[in-house]
């Protein structure tokens, strides 16, 4: 009787421990599933993630940093970034799934979709590299690097869509930044994004877009 | 007639030295200064306390004035190499210049971090007290037992760790301002371990 009772106890103490042990390490996502998440992103972001021109131009998310990936997706869920269809997108997402998917997107690297006009690409590299001091835009390629692939939270740009990246300079301070409780990055770029003029901000988006 | 002449070219004489003058004098408005400083901030981050962007973009804020004005004289005159910080000093007038300086030695943001701290021990001693041995001078002779610096010698207390990594290592290929030769040797003879060392201990210094 008494060597039953403690079987019985070992194997309670047991179950304890391996669901203690589970409950350490973060369950990550079953690939499957990733897998399955990821073809539904491909559905609107292209087949590579190389972005596509729906009626919004939607942005090339390949070879993206998984910190700038993830913080957009939590910057959805938060309306610190206003964007209905990316807030229905990201609800569903758990933060392991919202990893994985940073993670197999930061590892694609399409050739860009170009398209933009390349005769504004010099001066855009002009800007990119030396910003334009006398309009007080610092210069691109201090923070975003001069490959432009960024680093962390700061997003690389090489490659990106040339309407996309002209959208998000133009309407910045509508479109990022939102919620006044949780302040973030994006306010960096805000007199940046205000002190660049509408050509400007065309020269640089072409001059990104080509960028491999 | 000579004389009309001559007078003639002594008032164009002086109307050229008061316009000069007036140039040199011309103060750039507060609000000018307060739109560069935002520019500054746009990289060196929100309070100047130093930003990790692709490059690790060192703190301003509380710097010394006399050599932050060094500096960016530093990059107009290509004796510090930086592109990036060439163009943004080459449209400062000198007014200008000292207003930005001014300003951002008065602010007092906290020190960004992040950087390892089992090696703080070990930096605060060769901060303190050099390495003899290895013809390390005190790092304090200079930069002051509290690490604010003095005139050109820069502050140090809050820098970012990545930021005087970065400097320690690559000194001679970056550095060339006449005062900056002083740092040469003592950069040379610290090893990897000791530039980390005391990287680590400054950042964390208020």
């Amino acid at each position: 009787m008494s060597s039953l009772k403690l079987i019985l106890q070992i194997a309670i103490l047991t179950v304890a421990l391996a669901g203690a042990a589970a409950a350490d390490e973060r369950p990550a996502a079953p690939k499957a599933s990733v897998q399955a998440k990821l073809s539904y992103c491909k559905d609107c972001h292209g087949p590579s993630a190389q972005g596509y021109f729906g009626f919004f131009p939607i942005p090339r998310l390949a070879g993206q940093q998984t910190a700038y990936l993830e913080n957009q997706l939590r910057a959805f869920l938060e309306h610190r970034r206003t964007n209905n269809v990316m807030f229905n997108v990201a609800h569903a997402l758990s933060p392991e799934m919202m990893a994985a998917l940073a993670l197999s997107l930061h590892q694609l690297n399409p050739l860009p979709i170009g398209g933009a006009p390349r005769q504004l690409a010099a001066e855009g590299k002009r800007i990119f590299e030396d910003g334009v001091p006398d309009a007080n835009v610092a210069a691109c390629a201090a923070c975003h690097g001069p490959e432009a692939t960024g680093t962390g939270e700061i997003p690389r740009l090489a490659g990106q869509l040339y309407p996309y990246v002209v959208k998000e300079l133009t309407n910045w301070g509508i479109e990022r930044g939102q919620n006044a409780a949780k302040p973030d990055t994006s306010a960096v770029m805000s007199p940046v994004a205000h002190s660049l003029s509408k050509s400007q901000i065309e020269a640089v988006a072409a001059f990104v877009s080509y960028l491999k | 007639m000579k004389s009309i002449g001559l007078r003639l070219v002594f008032a164009i004489l002086a109307a050229c030295a008061a316009g000069g003058a007036r140039a040199n004098e011309a103060d750039p408005s507060s609000k000018d200064v307060q739109a560069k400083l935002q520019y500054c901030n746009v990289c060196h981050g929100v309070s100047a306390q130093g930003f990790l962007g692709y490059y690790p973009i060192p703190r301003l804020a509380g710097q010394q004035v006399a050599y932050i004005e060094n500096q960016l004289k530093g990059f107009v005159e290509q004796k510090r190499t930086s592109n990036i910080m060439f163009n943004v000093g080459h449209v400062l007038s000198p007014a200008m210049i000292t207003g930005l300086a001014t300003r951002l030695h008065d602010l007092n943001a906290k020190p960004l971090g992040g950087a390892p701290k089992e090696p703080v021990a070990q930096g605060k001693k060769i901060y303190e007290e050099g390495i003899p041995g290895a013809n390390v001078l005190a790092c304090a002779s200079c930069h002051g037992q509290d690490a604010k610096g003095n005139g050109q010698f820069p502050r140090l207390a809050g820098q970012l760790y990545a930021y005087v990594s970065l400097q320690l290592t690559n000194w001679s290929k970056e550095r060339g301002e006449t005062l900056s030769n002083v740092m040469a040797p003592i950069a040379r003879n610290l090893s990897d371990e000791q530039i980390k060392a005391v990287a680590a201990y400054l950042s964390y210094l208020e």
